[in-house]
Parts: structure tokens; C-alpha cells; sequence
């Protein structure tokens, strides 16, 4: 546990930002912000599960807890337990050090407790589809007037105006509509087998904090509160900027490159001895690649023509792959990378999660963050983001369960007594376990 | 006014993860001096180019990352250019650098040297494994990077080899955390009054990855299963489907499925008991046979025809976008989201618009190019550094510095 004085050093200690975040992208920007000191209050609601936040379903069945196993989302021992919410392993991963209140926004007493919540915060995220956060209450025009100090970030897919504002996404078809699945996919496979990934999310939650953290400097300036708009979909194309700039200069258009670089080769993942086992090798100049011909025993591949310089190499780079591959099959891909990197060649084994946990050099660095957790126990979560010579990096508090904080929120934080804090549990505002008509 | 409009960053970076971050930064306001080496930041070499000429000054990727940016040509490998960087460094409120470890030691501008001129200067690292540890010199690219860090292990069809993100966008992501490690690092030394070093390793921030790693990590010590490219995870109706005109992106789940299924027309399948509950509709066998009708109706309709659908059913899906499909998309376009800027070398241009959008009076102005080599070597040697007109003429001949004329006759001989 972090000690106060340990909490008193981050760099953003004493700011209280209301979280109102599902899924992955803001999740992830208040995961930084609580990391470096910011206080983040989740406000939850027991009669509503937004999927993917906690879990798929609030109570799933033992068939989606196998689904969710097979696909990296499980839950401890496959087991859902009497409260699932509590044991997924996203939500407790980017949950650390934040708080949890619940609170039904859709009622007229909620939104009392809200507007008080507001005066006593110095801003809010959240990454709703834009009508539903303005069904809550959450706009500029109304937090700005309660608390002129405020800072609103919404982080939409595509905005929070746009003829796109009410289009339900994931990060997965943001991306889409960004243009990176079709740059990604295999060359030889049909687009249908574009990987489903959302890098996307993670670009809006490094992005979300960053903007959260200028605005607050911006307030500091000007006395005056922010608003701030990321749209997802927009946060991801400069990630893409060299292909929409040769679009703009050639009209040219990129797909399906898989690990192809525009021009460098041999630059792909290579199988190695093993199931699932491979290394990725990126030659970006002739030495590089001598030292892998060298490497190769394979001495004479530098000067055979189809190979003899970068441009040949890029053409021919499918013959490339081939004789690399028949290489590699036969070795360790930890062994070819160290090899490699002997040699001052940009290698790199593609790690399963077991591996990275025991990485050496992490272990070197003392990356990892041991945490307990009252419902899973003991795991190694990633460090923060970055290393600050002059803050204390305590290990994380665990991801809260739902509704841990209530009291801390009610009573301590907004005043209220004993017998409203006991109406509001009656109201079903306040607890730990969401209504049983929620699935 | 713009959040940082008052903060001046000395920028060391080169390439792109660095000039990533700066670029972000100058985005936000922030007076961003690029220090760029004789002949230039590599990155100049970097493609795209005009009908592929290449050209110092018509790069996209270097043009793409530099806006907004001051270009001053400094040799830092002269003890003079070293101390004008030291003078920049004093008059700055952050450093920016991403050399192998070890290099700005060597060139006598370590995190020491820096504080000592200046105690309040945050400098953001910027490297691929950190200042430290077992791998610390190893060699790094977006490829092996993400392999190692990222979550490529679950990119792609089980029966092929992983695949990476599209063009430096893993070192796109470290530079952003580069910038956010900056923004915070600027907000601490702003409270304590003295800055610090911060040290950001690309394998860390790609370890990071929200997409899966993160939830992989703490899922694979829950239940000590690994699960490579086993699949989405996303459940039934999920995945990328051919339509009349290219591919859409569909995504529904066992939860979820009634919405897709209205949307297809087939209601019916809601009274059979294969599909009517929640329970049934999760089974793994309900996959490849609601793929199949799924097919059968995006074969027959058109990406945008999907689109449309989609938000009327509120169904999770999409087209999927080449890049000329962004140049007509109706959000960007209806929200002003591309940029065009003019360039003396380049032309005028499309470049991706703002990242975030803040509620400033008045309204953010729109980028400004990136900048001609040595473009502004004099005018921030004179304006910053408060130097004598004769003072930079020495510097000049001595080749220290070298200001626009050099770079011509450089690239004219």
C-alpha cells in the first residue's frame, strides 16, 4: 500500500476527476491519471452492465466463462464466482487505484448526488455514445454552469457531433473506419482475415490523459474550466499519417502489407523450433543483413542477385522469407534473437504472455507491480507507463470491487448522514452487487 | 490561448517515435525547437514522396511529424554546440531525446549537466528498452518492438504467422506516452520547482497494450491458459464479412445477437430454441452458422448500405476503410477533421487533423508546416539566445551551426 506521503509526491495528487467510462479507451485514461496521483471516482450503476467494462455479462453463464477463457478474457480458475464483476482480468488490470462509487443516474436523486459530485470534482471523462451520456446529464453546457471550474473530456468514437455521433462501436471499427485493418491484413489472405484488434483504444487512453492532464494546466491559467473532445477514430488516423500523406502526394493507396515494410526486407516474423514459436527480424541496412547471412551460414545469400541490395531484397522479399524461414525453423527463437542482437541486428522473439512475466529484463528493471486482490489474490500487473526519477512508484492499489467506495463518497466526501446513506442503499443506489434483474 | 503555449520544448529526437511526441506537444502550443544534426534528421529520407523523389524537404513521414516545429541546425558533437544547446536548455522548460542510452552523456548533455543549468528542466528519455537492464543497447524496430512488448502474439489466423500493427504505429504509441510523460513530468516540476528524468521504454509502453495484452496478462496467471491467435473473443455474428462493394467489420456477441439478427431480417431464428436464449446462442456451434446467414444478407447490401443499418439496428459495425475511403468519409468531412498545408517544397497537402479538440478563444489555429532544414537556426539563435549578429557569423564559419544558406550550398555541392 502507498503511504501518504508516497500520495502526497505524485505529480497529480489532489485532483478528483469523476470517471463515467466503459470498456477499454477511457478506462485506460484514468488508469494513467490514477497512477501518477489523480483521484478517480468510478460511478457505476447496479441496474445497469455496460459489456466489456467488467466482464461480458454481469452474471455470465458457465458456457461464456469457457468462451471468455479460450480468448484471454477469463476469469480466475474459469470460474465466474459469486461476483464476477469483480474477477475480469481487463477490468482489473486498468482498474488499479481507482475508486468505486454506485449511483443510478437515470433517477431524480442520483442526479442530486451528481450535481454535488460535480461541485466537489475538478472534472469527469467518460466515452459513451454521445446520446446516452446526454440522456445522463452529461454535457458541457450543464456541468460548466454547476461547476465553472470543470473540466468535461468525452472521448466518442467519432465525435460528439457528426453524422456518425449515435454509430455504436468498438475500438475494433474505429479502426476500421480509420483505415488500419485493411493496411495490416496478410497480403495473401482475403480481407476476412483482418486480425480484430482495437490499438485504437490504446492510442485514445494515452491520448485522453494527456489531454486530461493539459487541461488541467489550462484551468490553472486561465481560472476558467475546459472542454475537451477526443474522438476516438480521429485520435488513431495520425498513427496512419505516412499513408494518408502518400494518398495526398500519389494517390496511393496501401492494403493488405501484413509484416511487409514499405521498404525494408527481410522485415517479418519467422517460424521457429516449436509450437507457436517465432521471431521477427527487421534488416534495415547491408550490414545488418550480412550479419544474418553470416548468422545463417549462408554467406553467399548477400551476394546472390535477387538479395544484393535493399530494393532487390524488397522485390524478391517472398524468396527472402523462404530461405530465412528454413533457417530459423531449425533454431530457438530466443536463440536467434540474442544471436542477432550480438550482432547489433534488430531481433525479437514474439513473447506469449508467460514469457513476458519473466522476461529478464523487466525483472532487471523491476517493471512489474505485485497486487493482492481480495477476489483473485496475487498477480503481477504492468508497472506505469513510464519511470519518473523524482516520484515514489509505490505498488498500485487493487482494481476496486464494485461499489467499495461508497461510503467513502457518501459520507466523507459529500456529507451525507447515516439515514440517507441507509436510503439510498433501500433506493437501490448504493451496494456492492448489481440488481438481480441485471444479466 | 492553448494549454502549452508558454512552455518551450528543446527537441533532440529524430526519426519518428520522438518527433511523434514533440509533434503532439506543438499541437498543444508548445515553442518546439528542433535540433537537427548537419544534413538533417534522418527522418528526411523517409518516404512517401512526391512521384517517389526523394527529397530533404518533401518527406511525408518527416513532414507528417514535424509541424509546428523550429528547425535550428546544431552540431552537438563541438563543445559550441553543445553550449548553445545548454543555453536553449536553460531558457526551456522541457528536453526531449531519444538516443541510444549513454549518448547524451557522451556528448556532455546527461540529465547532470542539464539540472545544472537549469534545475527546473524535465527531460523525457525516449528509447527502445529503457536506461537500463540486460537489453538496454539492443537494437529496436516497430516490428520487433511491438513482437516483444505488444500483444502480436494474438494479431492474426491461428494458422499463420503474427501480425504487426500498420507502419510505425508502435512507435507512434510510445511517442504518445513520451508526450503524456512530458505533460505530467512539466505538471510535477511546475509544483516542486525542480523537474526530473523520466525514462520511457517503448517494450514497456507496448506491454501496455489495452488491446488484449493488458487483459492476457492477468487472465493467463488466472487460469494459466496462453491462447495465441485463438480468436476474438468478440463471440457469435463477429468478424470481418465481404459485402457488395469491399468488407464490413461486424461485431455482436451471444448478448447482443437479436439486435444483428433483426438486422438481417431473420426474426424467425429468435423462436428456435438453437437461438432463442442466451444460453443456446452462446454455444460454439451457433458461430460458423450464424456466419453463414450473416453472409447472405452483406453479400446482397453495400458498405455504406451496412453502415446505415448498423446505427439504425444498433448493431456494432462498419465499413472497412482504405485510405482514399478517409479522404470521403462524411464525419471527417462534415467535422473539418483533415488539414490541408501548404509547403514551399511539398505543395499544398492533406495531413490528419487535430487529435484532441479543446473549447479555446480563440479557436486553435490550424498547423504550421514543418519546417526547411536550419530554417530557423538564426532566428532562434538570436531571439533566444539574445546572440550578436558577428557572434553567430563565427558560428557559422566554424560550422557549428549551419542556417539556411549552408544547407543550400550543402545540397546545391
Amino acid at each position: 500500500m502507498p503511504s501518504p506521503a508516497d500520495e502526497r509526491d505524485q505529480p497529480l495528487a489532489g485532483v478528483r476527476i469523476l470517471d463515467l467510462t466503459v470498456v477499454w479507451a477511457g478506462p485506460y485514461a484514468t488508469m494513467h491519471l490514477a497512477d501518477w496521483g489523480a483521484e478517480i471516482i468510478r460511478i457505476e450503476s447496479l441496474h445497469h452492465f455496460a459489456s466489456f467494462t467488467r466482464g461480458t455479462l454481469a452474471r455470465p453463464s458457465q458456457a461464456l466463462v469457457d468462451t471468455s477463457s479460450t480468448s484471454g478474457m477469463g476469469y480466475p480458475e474459469d470460474r465466474a464466482g459469486e461476483h464476477p464483476w469483480n474477477r475480469s482480468p481487463v477490468f482489473n488490470h486498468h482498474g488499479r487505484n481507482k475508486r468505486s462509487m454506485t449511483l443510478d443516474l437515470t433517477r431524480p436523486e442520483g442526479q442530486e448526488v451528481f450535481e454535488r459530485l460535480v461541485r466537489e470534482s475538478d472534472g469527469m471523462i467518460e466515452n459513451n455514445l454521445p446520446p446516452h451520456a446526454e440522456e445522463l446529464g452529461v454535457t458541457w453546457d450543464r456541468l460548466s454552469k454547476i461547476n465553472p471550474r470543470f473540466i468535461l473530456m468525452r472521448v466518442p468514437g467519432f465525435g460528439v457531433e457528426g453524422p456518425y455521433r449515435d454509430y455504436r462501436t468498438f475500438g475494433n471499427h474505429m479502426e476500421a473506419i480509420a483505415g488500419h485493418p485493411v493496411i495490416r491484413a496478410y497480403p495473401d489472405l482475403g480481407l476476412d482475415y483482418a486480425p480484430a484488434s482495437v490499438p485504437a483504444d490504446a492510442a485514445s487512453g494515452v491520448g485522453g490523459a494527456l489531454a486530461f492532464t493539459l487541461a488541467l494546466r489550462q484551468r490553472e491559467r486561465t481560472g476558467k474550466g475546459v472542454y475537451v473532445e477526443l474522438a476516438t477514430a480521429e485520435n488513431y488516423v495520425p498513427f496512419l499519417s505516412e499513408f494518408v500523406l502518400d494518398y495526398s502526394m500519389n494517390g496511393r493507396v496501401w492494403e493488405q502489407m501484413g509484416n511487409d515494410h514499405w521498404t525494408v526486407a527481410p522485415h517479418n516474423a519467422y517460424p521457429c523450433q516449436g509450437m507457436d514459436r517465432w521471431v521477427t527480424i527487421a534488416c534495415t541496412s547491408e550490414d545488418d543483413w550480412r550479419a544474418l547471412c553470416g548468422l545463417m551460414g549462408r554467406p553467399g545469400l548477400a551476394t546472390d542477385e535477387r538479395f544484393a541490395d535493399m530494393p532487390s531484397r524488397h522485390a524478391n522479399r517472398r524468396d527472402l522469407d523462404a530461405e530465412i524461414s528454413a533457417w530459423t525453423r531449425e533454431h530457438d527463437a530466443h536463440w536467434v534473437t540474442q544471436r542477432l542482437q550480438a550482432l547489433g541486428v534488430a531481433a525479437g522473439v514474439v513473447l506469449h504472455e508467460s514469457e513476458l512475466l519473466r522476461d529478464r529484463h523487466l525483472d532487471h528493471r523491476g517493471y512489474w507491480q505485485t497486487i493482492e486482490h481480495p477476489e483473485t489474490g496475487v498477480q503481477q500487473n504492468v508497472g506505469r507507463l513510464w519511470r519518473a526519477s523524482d516520484t515514489p512508484h509505490p505498488p498500485a492499489r487493487h482494481a476496486p470491487m464494485l461499489g467499495q467506495d461508497n461510503d467513502y463518497v457518501y459520507r466523507e466526501l459529500l456529507g451525507f448522514s447515516d439515514e440517507e446513506y441507509r436510503a439510498f442503499i433501500e433506493s437501490g443506489h448504493i451496494g456492492t452487487e448489481y440488481d438481480a434483474s441485471v444479466p | 490561448m492553448l494549454p502549452m503555449d508558454d512552455v518551450r520544448i528543446v527537441d533532440l529526437t529524430q526519426y519518428a517515435m520522438g518527433p511523434f511526441a514533440t509533434r503532439v506537444l506543438a499541437d498543444y502550443g508548445a515553442d518546439v525547437i528542433k535540433i537537427e544534426r548537419p544534413g538533417g534528421d534522418p527522418a528526411r529520407r523517409l518516404g512517401p514522396f512526391p512521384k517517389d523523389v526523394p527529397h530533404i524537404e518533401r518527406s511525408g513521414a518527416f513532414l507528417a511529424l514535424n509541424t509546428s516545429k523550429r528547425s535550428v541546425v546544431v552540431d552537438l558533437k563541438r563543445p559550441e554546440g553543445r553550449d548553445l544547446v545548454l543555453g536553449l536548455v536553460e531558457r526551456a522548460e522541457i528536453v526531449v531525446e531519444s538516443f541510444a542510452p549513454g549518448t547524451l552523456d557522451h556528448l556532455g548533455l546527461g540529465y547532470d549537466r542539464l539540472r545544472a543549468v537549469n534545475p527546473r528542466i524535465v527531460l523525457t528519455s525516449i528509447s527502445n528498452f529503457g536506461q537500463t537492464g540486460p537489453y538496454r543497447d539492443w537494437k529496436g524496430t516497430d516490428l520487433t518492438l511491438y513482437a516483444m512488448g505488444g500483444p502480436m502474439i494474438s494479431q492474426g489466423d491461428p494458422s499463420r504467422e503474427p501480425l504487426k500493427t500498420g507502419g510505425r504505429a508502435p512507435g507512434y504509441q510510445v511517442g504518445y506516452a513520451a508526450a503524456l510523460a512530458s505533460a505530467v513530468g512539466l505538471t510535477a516540476a511546475e509544483r516542486r520547482g525542480h523537474g526530473e528524468h523520466l525514462d520511457v521504454s517503448a517494450f514497456e509502453v507496448l506491454a501496455h497494450s489495452i488491446d488484449s495484452r493488458l487483459g492476457r496478462l492477468l487472465g493467463y496467471q488466472y487460469n494459466g491458459r496462453l491462447v495465441g491467435r485463438a480468436g476474438s473473443g468478440l463471440g457469435v455474428g463477429s468478424g470481418t464479412y465481404p459485402c457488395l462493394d469491399g468488407f464490413v467489420l461486424i461485431t455482436s456477441g451471444a448478448p447482443r445477437l437479436p439486435l444483428t439478427i433483426r438486422m438481417i431480417g431473420r426474426e424467425d431464428l429468435l423462436d428456435q430454441p438453437e437461438w432463442a436464449t442466451l444460453e443456446a446462442r452462446s454455444h460454439p456451434d451457433r458461430v460458423p452458422e450464424f456466419d453463414a446467414y450473416l453472409l447472405m444478407w452483406t453479400l446482397e447490401h453495400t458498405k455504406e448500405e451496412i453502415r446505415a443499418a448498423c446505427q439504425q439496428y444498433g448493431v456494432l459495425g462498419g465499413p472497412l476503410n482504405t485510405t482514399a475511403d478517409l479522404f470521403v468519409d462524411r464525419n471527417f468531412a462534415a467535422r473539418g477533421f483533415f488539414q490541408t498545408i501548404d509547403h514551399p517544397e511539398a505543395g499544398p497537402l492533406t495531413y490528419p487533423g487535430f487529435q484532441a479538440r479543446f473549447n479555446t478563444e480563440p479557436p486553435q489555429p490550424p498547423r504550421k508546416r514543418a519546417p526547411l532544414l536550419g530554417e530557423h537556426t538564426v532566428e532562434v539563435i538570436r531571439d533566444v539566445l539574445d546572440m550578436q549578429p558577428a557572434d553567430i557569423d563565427r558560428l557559422r564559419g566554424a560550422g557549428v551551426i549551419q542556417t539556411r544558406e549552408e544547407v543550400r550550398d550543402a545540397v546545391a555541392s
